[in-house]
């Protein structure tokens, strides 16, 4: 158990959420203790910011994308798919739980969804210690 | 409904089903399934004792499911007649509804179906449509958004029978709607679904929008639209009353519907196009416009009248402008939905007009068909000579010929159209057609290729379809080749084999084999016969060596008269393509091949005779052309 | 008879191309237009619809210069649910190969490869979902002429997918996705929520 709010990072594929007012609260009224990185495509996430995310210290790492064919970019949630599932099974084997890494495909008509994600993750967070285990530099400074 | 019950004259069956219709104009014989309602009609009073006494409920379908119903039940409270029903397939048989309708003993549970044969002199078919099942289009998520619901569905919610006695409410939480979007094209003008225009649905939206406005003034009511489509009289100015009347109009398809899943507000993206920008607004309820399509079981009662179907599955009337009311068949006429979808004014001249046609007959002791009906020669038919055949059966479209091994084939004249599929199959030219003889022909075919065959391009026209377009590219003045020379037939299954091998055998450059489009077919599954002939004869001149491109076969409608100008040129240009010593050596080796098919043809009664006529009077003309010269 | 058709209309040249043939079967119902994210993401002047029009009625100029032509990523959501069963996508990608025949550049950034450690391992040419990235010989002072990823401004709609799979960081998105900015940008975060 954690007695402060577990440190998230979101990572958003521009293009998955269809209402603008699931945008407009994302962009504007997540918690703070909700970091936001908006990416073109999810299948732009490089395994080395997840990876970064996980040494900065963060306690759970989300990615929203959109449904298969619903891809703004053709395949790119495909790649990201396969590509940051495999990342997570390998922190998972490191010492990075495996739920602490949460994918969230939204269809087009999933309004609100996001909102009810991040609230069920970050509970589900809540119930787990700190995360410590891969965190290098925690409160320093990447150069 | 109740006036009809009323009129001595007029039996009203209800729970009825058509399982056979057999014989022809004047003299039909249906069956008929009269359904068992486990409720005798001639002791139940109407009272509804035992729908008050059944326990039962099941979704009440008249209400599209919006309410139950019990098991023992009348569809709606206008029934005619009114006689209570049990549905078998939710009774728990309790016989609580025996006990409540007591002294009459009209409940009766081991009644089972009749069936009872009519002598019926027409028939007329009313069978209506049925309605698209939004749920297949998942962008207006109909089924899993409790807010979004049918025309049908609003027609009963703002019905004061209806469900909730004319309360319009949302079916999420019962409360009434403050502002609701109607969206026409459901399915309708939609090339993934129906792609044509359901016809009444602008004006159908209209009316439903002006209702709730007059109902529940203080409603918003938005109408989503492609087009609005208002051409009949009076339309129009209904179209300016809902304006008025402060009803919004946006153009342009929505192509989502989202929906809040705590609140169970409606959200409309869709393109406003007369500002040029994705607009996303805000409902409390949204009603689909659905296309109107035929009845599910519209192919079984085709088949069961022997009529044609049109795209789309309608049923096909005998001419779309002139005979709209008639079905190729003598005797069968259509009113209302069932043959295309049409509002209320228009089925009610449908209705007239089907019902004084059916009258003509029922005040006649002859009537008259069209001429063009096949014969058999019985002399002739292998049948006869006990031999197994039936071709001539199984190529009729409307089962009109009688076979049985070692009679002759028989043709029920009254109920024989004049495709001439029989005549065009019979392998031992057995059958004819009237006025379309193998005969007279030939003789035609020997005329037009006269004189120097090897530049003449024969063409093979069906009468409905590929003869108006030739006759559509006359008129129109399209242009093509002055070498074409044209046969009509009355459809593309009577394009007999022989015709053709006899146009090369003669030294025809080119031959065209057109009909209709497949679904067009006038004559249910004439084209489909033909087609499949001219497919075989296809492969056997390519067999043979033909060059390519000397028989052709294409499906040409009566609106197309540019193809039919088109096809005609392409096929010239073929033939100029050839060099004329190549095509002559082709004819004359294929001559040969060609003579061999044809030797029965000397058989078959009156064409020597039409032949030996024919070139006789070649003979004359080409020697007064030659003096004239 | 119908007049023949001049090849040299814009239309013509569009239904020529694939995805092009039903160009002219559109009837203006605004399905694409609104099935599409662009309008409200990224630029509120993109419009399918009206890039059809202005094939249908031979608008080249304003056509090739419409954001539409050069945004278009064929996503396809549209696709499916267009009425008339048009390849929007396709019409719209024909109309942008027309334009790049016809000399115009594409406007939108596309991902730059650094040719100094690219080692020419192929994954980008790989994941790309538009074929733009391709091994080329080129000339790198100091390195000689050796293949190395190059990306075709006229195909590339910067999605990032190249960057994401790249093993030696080569390859990045100009200006805001830049892989340096993210990174820090994460790592300010994290030690602001620790302090």
């Amino acid at each position: 158990m954690i007695d402060h709010k577990p440190k998230i990072i979101l990572f958003q594929c521009q293009w998955c959420l269809y209402s603008a007012e699931d945008q407009t609260w994302v962009d504007t009224q997540l918690p703070v203790n909700i970091h936001l990185v908006k990416v073109p495509c999810t299948g732009r996430i490089n395994t080395l910011y997840v990876l970064n995310a996980v040494q900065g210290g963060a306690d759970g790492v989300m990615i929203s994308g959109c449904l298969p064919e619903q891809c703004h970019f053709k395949e790119g949630n495909l790649g990201a798919r396969r590509q940051l599932d495999q990342f997570a099974d390998f922190l998972d084997h490191i010492g990075y739980e495996r739920n602490r890494v949460r994918f969230t495909w939204l269809d087009l008509q999933d309004r609100g969804r996001i909102q009810r994600d991040l609230a069920q993750f970050e509970a589900d967070l809540t119930k787990m210690p700190k995360s410590e285990a891969l965190a290098t530099r925690v409160g320093g400074h990447h150069d | 409904m109740v006036d009809a019950a009323r009129q001595p004259l007029i039996e009203v069956k209800t729970f009825t089903e058509v399982e056979k219709v057999e014989g022809f104009v004047g003299n039909f014989k249906v069956t008929l399934r009269e359904k068992s309602k486990y409720v005798r009609a001639d002791r139940c009073n109407g009272c509804g004792a035992c729908t008050k006494a059944c326990p039962i409920e099941v979704p009440n379908y008249f209400e599209m499911n919006l309410a139950p119903r019990k098991a023992a039940y009348v569809p709606m409270s206008q029934s005619v007649p009114l006689i209570y029903n049990i549905d078998m397939d939710a009774c728990i048989h309790c016989y609580k509804c025996v006990e409540a309708c007591g002294a009459l003993e009209a409940i009766d549970f081991s009644m089972t179906d009749k069936i009872v044969e009519e002598e019926i002199g027409a028939i007329v078919v009313a069978t209506g449509f049925s309605h698209f099942d939004p749920s297949v289009m998942s962008e207006y998520g109909y089924g899993r958004f409790p807010n979004v619901i049918t025309s049908m569905e609003m027609e009963r919610l703002n019905n004061s029978a209806g469900p909730t006695h004319g309360a319009l409410v949302r079916p999420s939480d019962g409360k009434p709607p403050k502002n609701i979007a109607f969206i026409n094209c459901v399915g309708s003008r939609d090339k993934r679904y129906n792609p044509s225009c359901s016809n009444f649905c602008c004006m159908y939206s209209i009316k439903n929008a002006i209702l709730v406005k007059q109902m529940h003034p203080g409603t918003d009511v938005t109408i989503y639209y492609i087009d609005i489509r208002t051409p009949s009289k009076g339309y129009e100015e209904f179209y300016d009353r809902a304006r008025e009347m402060g009803i919004k109009f946006v153009q342009g398809r929505p192509s989502e519907i989202t929906e809040d899943s705590e609140t169970h507000q409606l959200f409309i993206t869709g393109e406003d196009i007369t500002l040029g920008k994705v607009v996303e607004r805000e409902f409390d309820m949204v009603m689909l416009n659905q296309a109107a399509i035929p009845q599910p079981d519209q192919n079984q009662m085709s088949s069961v009248l022997s009529v044609a179907q049109s795209p789309g599955g309608w049923f096909m009337e005998y001419h779309p402008k002139l005979r709209p009311m008639d079905s190729p068949t003598d005797g069968i006429f259509f009113a209302g939905a069932c043959q295309g979808p049409k509002d209320i004014p228009a089925s009610v001249a449908q209705g007239s007009a089907a019902a004084a046609r059916a009258s003509r007959i029922l005040h006649s002791d002859e009537w008259h068909i069209e001429p063009t009906v096949a014969v058999v020669w019985p002399d002739r038919c292998v049948s006869a000579q006990d031999k197994s055949c039936g071709i001539c059966s199984r190529a009729c479209p409307y089962s009109a010929i009688d076979y049985t091994q070692g009679k002759a084939a028989e043709v029920i004249t009254a109920k024989c159209h004049g495709c001439g599929a029989c005549v065009g199959e019979c392998p031992h030219d057995s059958i004819t057609q009237l006025h379309y003889t193998d005969a007279e022909i030939l003789a035609q075919i020997r005329t037009l290729l006269a004189t120097e065959p090897e530049k003449k391009i024969l063409a093979l026209r069906c009468h409905w379809c590929s003869y108006g377009g030739a006759d559509l590219a006359g008129t129109s003045h399209f242009e093509y080749s002055a070498n074409e020379r044209g046969i009509k037939v009355m459809c593309s299954a009577r394009m007999d084999a022989d015709f053709i091998y006899e146009a090369y055998r003669l030294g025809a450059g080119a031959v065209l084999f057109s009909g209709c489009h497949p679904q067009d077919c006038h004559y249910i599954t004439g084209q489909v016969s033909g087609s499949k002939r001219a497919n075989r004869l296809k492969t056997i001149f390519e067999r043979m060596g033909m060059s390519p491109g000397r028989f052709r076969i294409e499906w040409i409608s009566a609106a197309e008269g540019d193809k039919y100008a088109r096809v005609i040129n392409e096929m010239q240009a073929t033939l100029d393509a050839i060099p004329p010593e190549a095509l002559k050596e082709e004819i004359e080796r294929l001559r040969p091949e060609m003579a061999r098919k044809l030797t029965r043809l000397p058989n078959i009664p009156g064409v020597q005779q039409a032949l030996d006529q024919t070139d006789e009077i070649i003979q004359l003309m080409t020697e007064l052309h030659m003096e004239k010269v | 008879m119908s007049a023949p058709t001049d090849t040299n209309l814009l239309s013509e040249r569009v239904k020529a191309l694939p995805g092009g043939e039903f160009l002219m079967m559109c009837y203006s119902c605004g399905t694409c237009t609104s099935k599409c994210m662009i309008q409200p993401k990224l630029d509120p002047n993109y419009n399918p619809r009206r890039l059809i029009r202005e094939a249908v009625f031979e608008m080249e100029a304003e056509a090739f210069a419409d954001t539409t032509t050069w945004l278009c990523s064929a996503c396809d959501l549209c696709y499916p649910a267009c009425p008339q069963k048009i390849h929007i996508s396709g019409v719209i990608n024909a109309v942008k190969a027309l334009a790049v025949e016809q000399g115009w550049k594409n406007p939108n950034p596309s991902a730059v490869v650094d040719i100094f450690t690219c080692v020419a391992c192929g994954m980008c040419v790989e994941v790309c979902p538009y074929q733009a990235v391709s091994l080329v010989e080129t000339k790198v002072a100091g390195r000689g002429l050796i293949p190395v990823a190059t990306v075709d401004p006229g195909k590339c709609m910067a999605c990032g997918m190249c960057s994401a799979a790249c093993r030696s960081t080569s390859i990045s998105l100009p200006t805001r996705h830049h892989d340096k900015e993210i990174i820090a940008d994460l790592w300010a975060f994290l030690a602001e929520e620790a302090a």
